[in-house]
């Protein structure tokens, strides 16, 4: 079962049951149980960490705010992804407290050792380390920056996927969108990522 | 275009493992037969693992107290008029907060009042003489009317009780005790056995006896390591222990007029010591804190009229039922 199961199960329900009746411990229980997964999906989105800190925190406010109206029709996660998705393509599309730097000036501050391996990476047959791409830090940067020149619906669909790991049926119902379409829009994302990296070498 | 556009799609499904075993199968073919197709494959596996392989960001930690306080913020200013009064977990919160304040004024009002009964002034003490009280029942409700209109009820439910006296000058306390319940009359005296070198005297008497020898005990108080009234609670089984009690305090205890009365009197002393244990204030913080509280021994019996012998008087002198009280004394070690 992946990670992000989709199922809610029993402990959850009881949780989320005692959130409603205004029980604050299962509130704190649920904000623990979250608050990583959901950080690291805003960060990833929005790469600024004060605003994913914001963000994050306005998350579970929606979320408590909001737990009475759960209806069940989703699962609990992805109908807190869902919110936390929205809040932050909305926070981007506001422009607000973004950090807008020149494409270029960003590409000439990468360095050509990183620039070499990302490289390599992509166009040799042998498949690339993921802790290799973890432990250098200006690769993941280089990669973090690529995904935030996606166009915000194709960021929020590659992340989902392959950062959190979802399902395309749980992306669809966190993007609120036909399943058909979180499939072209997947293809789409990951042709532009990898032109978005490779010019990086060009 | 369409049809590239579909093989792109089954690829990425294929790489995420979101296709049917018929699409895999054809897939496989695909890749076999086509290098295009296995090279645009191979660059997609890449293209994933390098975003999976990005760290994993942990939130920051304070963000359970963030959220916490955004969330007061919103009841108590009602920020962003999104009507967050009418959640529930922030009263809740609120709830628990007011709570505890009223635990602390709790806690506040209950150490002042044992506070407040420790250095009141004599004659605030002088008050709540148990034997003053006594006298005063005993005018309102005189013993026989007591006796006359449920004679039986009162017999069943007599003092019963056992006094345990430990004491470093064992031979001379046991002598003056002996001596004393001779002195005082008590016929109903049933006499006393030594039981591992323990004196046990068995008392059946009527309370104004048995209080003059209380009076009489009070000489040879101070030289009692501790003493500790057993309270038999007859409906119960079992016994409340009062420690460090007095000779006004047993006094109190006996002369209560009704069963009820007596375990009552007797629950309050055990409680008043239980708490005087954690006096001074700082154990009690100690203990609020969680860290171990010091060390408290309580105090010996003090002999409340001075040194001097006490003179009987009239506040001893009470009339009574029959009680039943075993007085044992237990040799211990100086310093012990």
């Amino acid at each position: 079962m992946r990670s992000g199961t989709a199922n809610i199960n029993i402990d959850e329900a009881v949780l989320i049951e005692q959130c409603r009746r205004g029980d604050f411990t299962a509130m704190e229980r649920l904000i623990i149980k979250y608050q990583n997964r959901i950080y690291n999906v805003i960060l990833k989105m929005c790469p600024n960490p004060d605003d994913a800190e914001e963000l994050t925190q306005e998350t579970f406010v929606k979320i408590l705010e909001g737990i009475e109206n759960f209806n069940g029709r989703s699962s609990f996660y992805t109908w807190a992804f869902r919110i936390a998705v929205n809040l932050t393509i909305n926070h981007r599309k506001r422009g607000q407290k973004l950090v807008t730097r020149s494409i270029d000036a960003e590409d000439s501050e990468y360095n050509e050792q990183a620039r070499t391996q990302l490289k390599e990476f992509l166009r040799d047959d042998g498949s690339p380390e993921p802790s290799a791409v973890a432990q250098n830090k200006e690769l993941c940067r280089i990669i973090v920056d690529s995904l935030s020149k996606l166009d915000d619906t194709q960021r929020a669909v590659i992340v989902l996927r392959d950062i959190e790991d979802m399902s395309y049926a749980q992306i669809a119902d966190v993007l609120d969108i036909e399943l058909g379409t979180v499939k072209s829009r997947l293809s789409r994302a990951r042709s532009s990522l990898r032109e978005i990296l490779e010019a990086n070498f060009q | 275009m369409k049809e590239n556009l579909n093989i792109d799609e089954m690829l990425n499904g294929f790489i995420d493992g979101e296709l049917t075993v018929r699409q895999q199968t054809e897939i496989q073919r695909l890749i076999r037969h086509d290098p295009q197709v296995a090279q645009q494959l191979r660059q997609l596996q890449r293209c994933k693992m390098l975003v999976g392989a990005l760290p994993r960001n942990e939130a920051p930690d304070d963000m359970l107290e963030r959220v916490k306080a955004s969330l007061e913020r919103r009841t108590l200013f009602g920020d962003e008029g999104n009507g967050f009064n009418r959640q529930k977990g922030a009263k809740h919160l609120l709830g628990r907060r007011l709570l505890a304040v009223a635990a602390i004024v709790g806690l506040v009002a209950v150490l002042g009042t044992v506070i407040y009964s420790i250095v009141a002034p004599e004659s605030v003490s002088e008050k709540s003489n148990p034997l003053r009280r006594e006298t005063k029942l005993i005018v309102a409700k005189p013993e026989h009317i007591l006796t006359d209109v449920a004679g039986r009820l009162v017999a069943a439910a007599a003092f019963r009780g056992r006094l345990e006296l430990k004491t470093a000058d064992f031979t001379a306390v046991d002598a003056f005790i002996r001596r004393a319940i001779e002195d005082n009359g008590i016929s109903e005296y049933l006499g006393s056995v030594i039981q591992n070198n323990k004196s046990v005297y068995t008392l059946a008497c009527g309370r104004d006896r048995l209080n003059s020898l209380l009076s009489d005990m009070e000489n040879i108080w101070p030289r009692f390591g501790s003493a500790t009234l057993f309270v038999e609670q007859d409906r119960l089984g079992e016994e409340i222990a009062v420690t460090g009690v007095s000779p006004l305090r047993i006094a109190e205890v006996i002369g209560q007029d009704s069963y009820e009365k007596r375990i009552v009197a007797a629950k309050k002393f055990a409680a008043l010591n239980e708490v005087n244990a954690l006096l001074p204030g700082r154990q009690v913080m100690a203990a609020i804190d969680g860290r171990k509280p010091l060390s408290i021994t309580i105090p010996r019996p003090v002999l409340t009229s001075g040194e001097k012998t006490v003179e009987k008087s009239s506040r001893w002198a009470v009339t009574g039922e029959k009680v039943q009280l075993i007085i044992i004394v237990v040799p211990i070690n100086r310093g012990q």
